[in-house]
């Protein structure tokens, strides 16, 4: 049995054959012309930037957080998932509780020593495009708990956020809203990369 | 089977908050259950007592915050006892009203969250989640805020009711009553949630004594103990009320008497608004430097919040506390869980652990 199990073909061979075929596909495009080059570049161009669009489209109508409460803000988390707000009409499907299946992370709750690794593993595991939510005082700039000796001053410090939403804790409307700014930011409105380039830029200093 | 250790947590969607279980199971039987807490510890009890008497409550609240009334209640009450303050009697009745209210809100969350943790999947979330809202917005209405009210004054309440709030808590006492009652549809009358919870984690009397557990968790093992009789404070004692008692200490148990305690804190905020006197309810505004403690006694507080008896310890000085220590009720309660599951299986782990109701806020401190 293990004999069968055996490729038909060493690692060199297949090295060398796949060597072989770039060699061969380039040959074989030289023999066009240019123009048709030109051509089949601008037409995947085109058909990139078309489906970017759509893409971009359907990521932000289908965005799915991840069941992640902290501290209080978590209550509101679960006020904003149960009738009064309907958050589905938008595109902000059911809380999942894996990461794994996630788009969007929303940190409701002051953020402790101990929880920054957890959280970080918890970020790690999504998979991209992936966005953060810093919800509420705690988790923008550390809250009450500012001065405590156990507390960091806000998730940012650990994680790239895209949203903060404010207040003590925000009503679910404001995660709703934030959420909705979130949509425009992935629909192209907002530049995200730009953003995101201030936000790294200043971790950096 | 083999033994084998599962690791639950920190976060996970049915530990209630940031809770660590380290669950030592033989095939499906439960041997043993450590709980890890403190994800949430931020030393509330120091940076008490680096603050003004009155800039404190917004720290309180945020232990439970399910109920953040509650503690709010019990930390200016000492204040009020250290300072030497009485509470107006219209204030009182407006205390106990909002605090009765607090405690309904309490209780159907975790009606709510205990019915999604069994598999009765969003139907009784929804619906406790629609009565809350309702609650809440009463509240909002009065304190000018959803969830933390930093509305205790020295003396009373920030600011005076709404004119219609008598015929306004009336009206929600009546829709709750009658929507409340439909949960029993969904609960008593469903096979899966009665074998769920019947029978399962039973805490017997003596271990309840033993343990220290109180509240709703003690009554439903047979201890006939509730701080607003037992110390009756504000005008509990002129108002003929109910604490519910039951039995058999089982998962059942501690749901029904959070249900039975609903329809009693119902009847409570009636027999108020009936009794209510005319006056004013405001009591004095916040003042960085206001009326001087008394230095040399120590205050020891009790009250009775919707999980159980909180207590707090205040060493005054003039103008803030010199020392705060706490006991909070979660904590007590969270201690039952191993000896609980010992012996049960995995699956009702959660149901336990539920029916404890339990606020991580309040244990990490």
């Amino acid at each position: 049995m293990s004999e069968n199990l055996e490729p038909p073909y060493t690692v060199d061979e297949f090295v060398n054959a796949e060597r072989e075929m770039t060699r061969l596909t380039e040959a074989s495009l030289k023999k066009y012309n240019k123009n048709t080059n030109v051509m089949f570049g601008k037409l995947s161009d085109l058909t990139r930037e078309m489906s970017k669009g759509v893409v971009n489209w359907s990521r932000k109508n289908s965005l799915w957080p991840l069941q992640f409460g902290l501290a209080c803000c978590a209550i509101e988390l679960m006020d904003f998932g149960a009738s009064r707000i309907d958050a589905e009409r938008k595109g902000y499907l059911l809380f999942r509780g894996t990461p794994r299946q996630c788009d969007v992370m929303i940190v409701a709750g002051w953020v402790t020593k101990s929880m920054v690794p957890r959280i970080k593993r918890l970020y790690e595991q999504m998979a991209e495009p992936k966005y953060v939510i810093a919800f509420g005082e705690c988790a923008t700039s550390g809250g009450p708990w500012w001065e405590s000796y156990n507390i960091i001053q806000g998730i940012d410090q650990v994680l790239p956020v895209d949203v903060y939403a404010i207040g003590c804790p925000p009503k679910p409307e404001n995660l709703f809203g934030a959420l909705m700014k979130l949509q425009e930011k992935i629909g192209g409105k907002i530049d995200r990369d730009k953003e995101r380039g201030i936000t790294e830029s200043i971790e950096k200093k | 089977m083999p033994r084998m250790k599962i690791n639950v947590g920190p976060i996970h969607p049915s530990t209630h908050g940031v809770l660590r279980l380290i669950v030592d199971v033989d095939g499906d039987t439960i041997m043993d259950v450590e709980p890890h807490i403190g994800f949430l510890h931020r030393g509330v009890e120091k940076l008490m007592e680096t603050r003004m008497y009155m800039q404190n409550p917004s720290y309180t609240e945020k232990l439970d915050y399910v109920a953040p009334m509650g503690w709010d209640d019990l930390y200016v009450s000492a204040v009020e006892l250290a300072i030497g303050v009485e509470v107006s009697e219209p204030a009182q009745y407006a205390r106990m009203i909002l605090l009765e209210l607090q405690r309904i809100a309490s209780h159907l969350l975790w009606l709510g969250t205990l019915a999604n943790d069994l598999g009765q999947m969003f139907t009784v979330f929804m619906w406790a989640f629609r009565e809350r809202a309702k609650v809440l917005k009463l509240l909002e209405d009065v304190t000018g805020s959803r969830m933390f009210y930093v509305n205790f004054r020295l003396g009373g309440l920030s600011s005076e009711l709404p004119i219609d709030f008598e015929d306004r808590t009336l009206a929600l006492m009546d829709y709750l009553e009658e929507h409340v009652r439909e949960y029993t549809y969904h609960l008593d009358s469903n096979p899966i949630f009665m074998e769920r919870t019947k029978n399962i984690g039973v805490l017997t009397k003596k271990n309840a004594i033993d343990y220290g557990v109180t509240g709703p968790v003690a009554r439903a093992s047979g201890i006939d103990f509730d701080v607003r009789k037992e110390l009756s404070y504000y005008m509990y004692k002129k108002i003929k009320f109910n604490t519910p008692v039951l039995s058999n200490g089982d998962c059942y148990d501690r749901y029904k008497i959070r249900f039975i305690e609903i329809q009693e804190s119902i009847n409570i905020i009636r027999a108020c608004v009936q009794k209510m006197p005319k006056g004013s309810v405001k009591g004095a505004p916040i003042k960085l430097i206001g009326q001087p403690a008394k230095i040399d006694n120590i205050i020891i507080q009790h009250r009775e919040l919707p999980r159980g008896e909180g207590i707090i310890y205040l060493v005054p000085e003039a103008q803030r506390p010199y020392r705060i220590a706490l006991r909070s009720p979660s904590y007590i309660n969270l201690s039952v869980l191993p000896h609980l599951s010992k012996g049960a299986k995995y699956a009702d782990l959660f149901a336990i652990l539920g029916s404890l109701d339990v606020v991580m806020a309040e244990i990490d401190k």
